[in-house]
């Protein structure tokens, strides 16, 4: 392999480099003033001008967006991992009745597409009056990668042996001390791999939070970078501003969870 | 645990939805399978499917070339370090922001045409969006581009589940790299094969909202619909809620007929 796969490699090289030009030309564009952008789409910026992002940040709201995003993603992940770490070790590790039956009725959401279900879940968001809430798309982004995260919990908490366990029980301990002495240190690197998913997921949906959130005090980067686009119709070096802020965050997340990423791909690809 | 049910009750609720009249704040009527007939003569739906089916030409792709990759970074090529970490990336950026740099990038005075005017090839320039015939074809390759990292990522997971000492023993038989994929690495990965099936086949049918959202918004005309973007469309700019859910459980039927389609053969394959 190694003498003749040097083409192969070039191909693969050269995949990895596309990977990485829509953050240079985010980044290249968003430095550039108008008038740069006029003569030339592709090149370099000609003075480093700041001007585009203040023109997001502070003009298209993308500062007021991005304060959103964090509050959306942050309280998602939190619920998240609290409801699938009791869940994970309820199923994995509490007998009782029904524990089996309902732990595949949860996992048989993973194959529902939830795109498809849109007109039901906005009725209820209605029904519920949460619609334009943070709330509406923090239970959403839950509920709907909830069967995933519940699904690699019990994984894990199964892989801990079960005499961790029933020595701490012997000292005295409840199934809720139980919890949170032994298993919740134990389960870090799982919480780890948790959070990226998770992250990247609320971060990044776009169907449903264009759905739920209406007013610029709730919507999400997603949503409003895209009026970004409409707002300044030439404005190109602020949309990719914009752009550039909304993308950022994830990357910087991936490149400090990767490991983490992997593992529960391992998680998923063992299924 | 209640969460579960922001998914299970709106399944059972579209289910009963589709067979109804419905705008979504009166009462809804029932109409029977009024809604499924309409459907079926719906010239629309039937070219938002065919668009759903050319996007699912990138399942074969996606079959083989990541499988490839990810043998090429198992057998840590030069760099195999460098790649595994940044062809992840394209599934990093958020979904939209790939589809307005498509856009700018496509339009007709965007990076793309000059770049083809600055070298000489002013003739291939053209309103790459303006139409389906290539628009189409783009949006697949952005979607090909987008999703390889993850599907390198589950092949690599499911290769370093085997056992090392199988490859070792074909490199000293003499096998080549070509042979010890083919008859070691494949058979030994069934698992992840039927799961980059059935993902890449609910992708093209369930997950292109946001590409054609951002990217022709469905245009010119309803040429680039999909399925999708279809229920959106008559969901919230038609106020036709029934008809939009009898098109998403007629959807949801269709993703699941082709995931068992799919995993029967596969299973088949094996046994043979």
């Amino acid at each position: 392999m190694r003498r003749n796969s040097w083409p192969l490699v070039v191909a693969i090289g050269l995949f990895c480099v596309s990977a990485v030009l829509p953050l240079l030309f985010m980044a290249a564009t968003a430095f550039r003033t108008q008038a740069d952008w006029a003569n030339a789409k592709i090149g370099l910026p000609t003075t480093l001008s700041l001007g585009a992002f203040e023109r997001a940040w502070t003009g298209a709201n993308i500062g007021l967006y991005f304060r959103n995003s964090v509050i959306v993603t942050s309280a998602t992940v939190a619920l998240s991992v609290f409801s699938a770490t009791l869940a994970g070790y309820a199923f994995s590790k509490l007998r009782w009745r029904l524990s089996g039956s309902v732990y595949l009725f949860v996992l048989a959401w993973i194959a529902i597409p939830p795109l498809l279900l849109m007109v039901p879940i906005y009725v209820e968001m209605v029904q519920l009056g949460l619609l334009d809430t943070y709330g509406s798309v923090i239970f959403l982004y839950t509920a709907l990668n909830l069967p995933f995260n519940v699904y690699l919990m019990t994984a894990y908490f199964r892989s801990v042996p079960d005499e961790l366990i029933e020595a701490a029980r012997i000292d005295g301990a409840g199934i809720h001390r139980t919890f949170q002495l032994i298993l919740l240190p134990l389960a870090k690197p799982a919480i780890a791999t948790l959070v990226i998913f998770n992250v990247l997921w609320a971060w990044n949906e776009f169907l449903f939070a264009l759905l739920m959130l209406q007013s610029d005090g709730v919507k999400t980067l997603t949503v409003g970078v895209l009026q970004l686009q409409g707002r300044f119709v030439s404005d190109y070096p602020a949309l990719m501003a914009g752009l550039l802020i909304t993308s950022l965050p994830v990357i910087g997340a991936y490149l400090v969870f990767q490991r983490h990423l992997v593992r529960g791909i391992v998680a998923g690809a063992s299924k | 645990m209640l969460v579960g049910t922001f998914v299970a009750y709106p399944f059972g609720s579209i289910l009963y939805h589709a067979f109804t009249r419905w705008d979504g704040i009166t009462p809804s009527q029932w109409v029977g399978l009024h809604n499924f007939r309409l459907l079926w003569d719906d010239p629309i739906f039937r070219n938002a499917l065919k668009n759903n089916a050319i996007f699912a030409l990138s399942v074969p792709i996606q079959l083989v070339l990541p499988l490839i990759v990810a043998f090429a970074i198992h057998r840590r090529v030069p760099g195999w370090r460098l790649f595994r970490a940044t062809i992840f990336l394209p599934a990093v950026y958020a979904t939209v922001v790939i589809g307005i740099l498509t856009a700018t990038v496509l339009q007709l005075n965007g990076p793309l045409n000059e770049a083809l005017g600055g070298v000489g090839l002013d003739g291939l320039e053209r309103e790459w969006l303006g139409d389906a015939s290539t628009s189409i074809p783009l949006i697949l390759l952005i979607v090909v581009w987008t999703n390889f990292g993850y599907n390198v990522l589950l092949y690599l997971a499911g290769m370093s589940a085997i056992d090392p000492s199988l490859e070792e023993a074909a490199r000293i038989d003499g096998a080549g790299w070509m042979r010890i994929l083919a008859s070691i690495v494949v058979p030994n990965l069934r698992r992840v094969l039927e799961i980059v099936l059935v993902v890449n086949t609910i992708t093209a049918f369930a997950f292109m909202f946001t590409y054609i959202y951002t990217i022709t918004n469905g245009g010119p005309g309803t040429d680039t619909y999909v399925s999708e973007f279809y229920i959106y469309q008559q969901a919230f700019t038609n106020q036709n809620m029934g008809y939009a859910a009898a098109i998403g459980v007629t959807l949801v039927l269709i993703v699941f007929a082709i995931g068992l389609f799919q995993i029967r053969i596969l299973t088949r394959k094996d046994e043979r």
